[in-house]
Formats: C-alpha cells, structure tokens, sequence
C-alpha cells in the first residue's frame, strides 16, 4: 500500500548540469572541489599565486533550486556539494553507524556535504528543512523516511568526494 | 503491476528480496544525477550501473525496483545494501533498450 500524491509544497527548479571537479595543489597536495557549468569539464592545470591547481576528479552532477509554493520563494542550493548516503561511507565511520541503525527503522540517512566543508558556513538550517521536506514529501512507501543531515561528521574532508552522490568514475564502468 | 508480477512475466532474476509494491512508471539511466533530478517515487530505474551510489540515489527518490541490464551484477555489499534500503534489485542479460520493450509491452509506461 502506498500513500496518494497530494499537492506538493516543493518541486525542484532551475536544474543546471555541469561538473563537479576536485582539484589538488600538485606540491601541498591540497584538495579542494568546485562547480563548473561549462559545457566540458575543465582539464587545465593553473596557476594561483605559488599554487599550481590541478583537476584529480571530475564528475557530471548538476545544481538547483527549491520553489516553494507556499511561500513563493525559490531556494538555491549552490553551496551543496552533493549528498552522501549512509551506505556509501566506510563502515569504520560514525556516520555508518548512525546510518545502519537508523535503517533499522526505515529512516535513510544522508549527509549534506557543501563546497568548503568545515571552513564554509555548511547548509543553512532552513535550507536543510527545505530539502528534507522536498524529498520526504515525494516518498509512496509510507513507513519510509529519509532524513538529511548537515556534514557534523567532516565528510568533506574524510572521505574520498567518491563517497558523495555524483556520477564519479562513470566512463570506467567498472 | 507489483514488482513480483513485472520480475515472473519478464524473467527478471531477483538478486535481493522481491516486494509486492506496485510500480508507476520505469526511468532508464545511468547517472546518478540524472535519477535524482527526474526518476520518480515507485518508478522501475533500469540501468547498467552497479555502484552504491546508484543504491543511493534509487533510495532518496524512493523508485520501486532497480534493474540492472547487460548481465552486469552489483557486488554482494551493494546488494546488502539494496536489501537493508528494502530495494528490490533485479538482473537480466538483455540491454536497457530491450528490457524498456519488455516493460513497455507488459503495460508499463
């Protein structure tokens, strides 16, 4: 039995493709990650200063916003990197545990992971409330919930970006 | 037309635990953004694709069923994960184009 589709509140807008690309410093080996909305993904190499930036990783993943219907509003999300699901993170990692037990109960756990990670401002809260409702509102298995969480585990600075929600390594197919 | 139906009329093997959800519609992709932006609750994702993120994405827009085409198989954590999600997975040596024909003529749209 699933639930009905009543009016939704949310409905996602202003969807741009592009390309996640993570960069390293080639003598810090700094790793950082931005998006670019070109039509191909950048390979160049440049120069910063003394720092000479070099794309590792590239991905195609896209941006957006929410229009909210109640409010009128419409919400960006440029700041989110992706989303990484419980699952997807090492099994030795807090957020795994927290995300196996949750499952348990049917409450899928994801993390908002933004550009800047620990030195941003992270996910604003109402944004976060925003994109948890869009999501759950969309869900027709009614014992399931998804809850989206802002990166209090350092995600962005753990974990390989393979982790996070984005089309990483597709041309290889495995 | 629940995801049992769909798995004995076409000759889907089932890789993880099938349900009785009915589904609404089917989303072919290979892109993980892709699903996210347009794959729709209770939707059948066929895909070549076998990486946990594919989990991943099939999960947060709640599709019914993942069927990977072109005898490619996910690994056994990947399906534990499908399994722990409650994500039917399901296998088949035909590509997406001729399973999409199958799911077409089965009344799916």
């Amino acid at each position: 039995m699933e639930t009905g589709s009543a009016r939704l509140r949310y409905e996602m807008t202003g969807v741009r493709q592009g390309w996640l690309v993570v960069e390293h410093e080639i003598r810090s080996m700094a790793k950082r990650a931005y998006f670019s909305a070109g039509p191909a993904s950048p390979v160049e190499e440049y120069r910063e200063g003394r720092d000479v930036w070099t794309p590792a990783e590239v991905a195609q993943s896209f941006r957006f916003d929410l229009r909210d219907h109640e409010t009128g509003e419409t919400i960006p999300f440029d700041e989110l990197l992706g989303l990484a699901f419980w699952g997807s993170c090492p099994r030795s990692s807090t957020i795994w545990e927290l995300g196996d037990a949750a499952q348990e109960h049917r409450i899928s756990v994801y993390v908002a992971v933004t550009f800047g990670g620990g030195e941003g401002p992270g996910l604003a809260p109402a944004k976060l409330r925003a994109l948890n409702r869009y999501f759950n509102e969309r869900l027709r298995d009614p014992g399931k919930r998804i809850l989206i969480l802002p990166d209090l585990f350092g995600l962005y600075r753990e974990f390989s970006h393979g982790h996070i929600m984005v089309d990483l390594g597709l041309t290889a197919m495995q | 037309m629940t995801i049992k139906e769909i798995a004995e009329k076409l000759g889907l093997q089932p890789l993880t635990a099938l349900s009785e959800r009915t589904v609404t519609g089917v989303y072919i992709s290979d892109m993980v953004s892709d699903v996210i932006a347009n794959a729709k609750a209770g939707n059948v994702l066929v895909t070549v694709q076998v990486h946990n993120n594919v989990i991943a994405a099939a999960n947060l827009v709640d599709v019914a069923a993942i069927v990977v085409t072109r005898g490619r198989k996910p690994a056994d954590d990947t399906l534990q994960l499908a399994e722990k999600a409650g994500i039917p997975v399901l296998f088949t040596e035909l590509n997406s184009w001729q399973i999409a024909s199958h799911l077409y003529e089965a009344g799916l749209r």
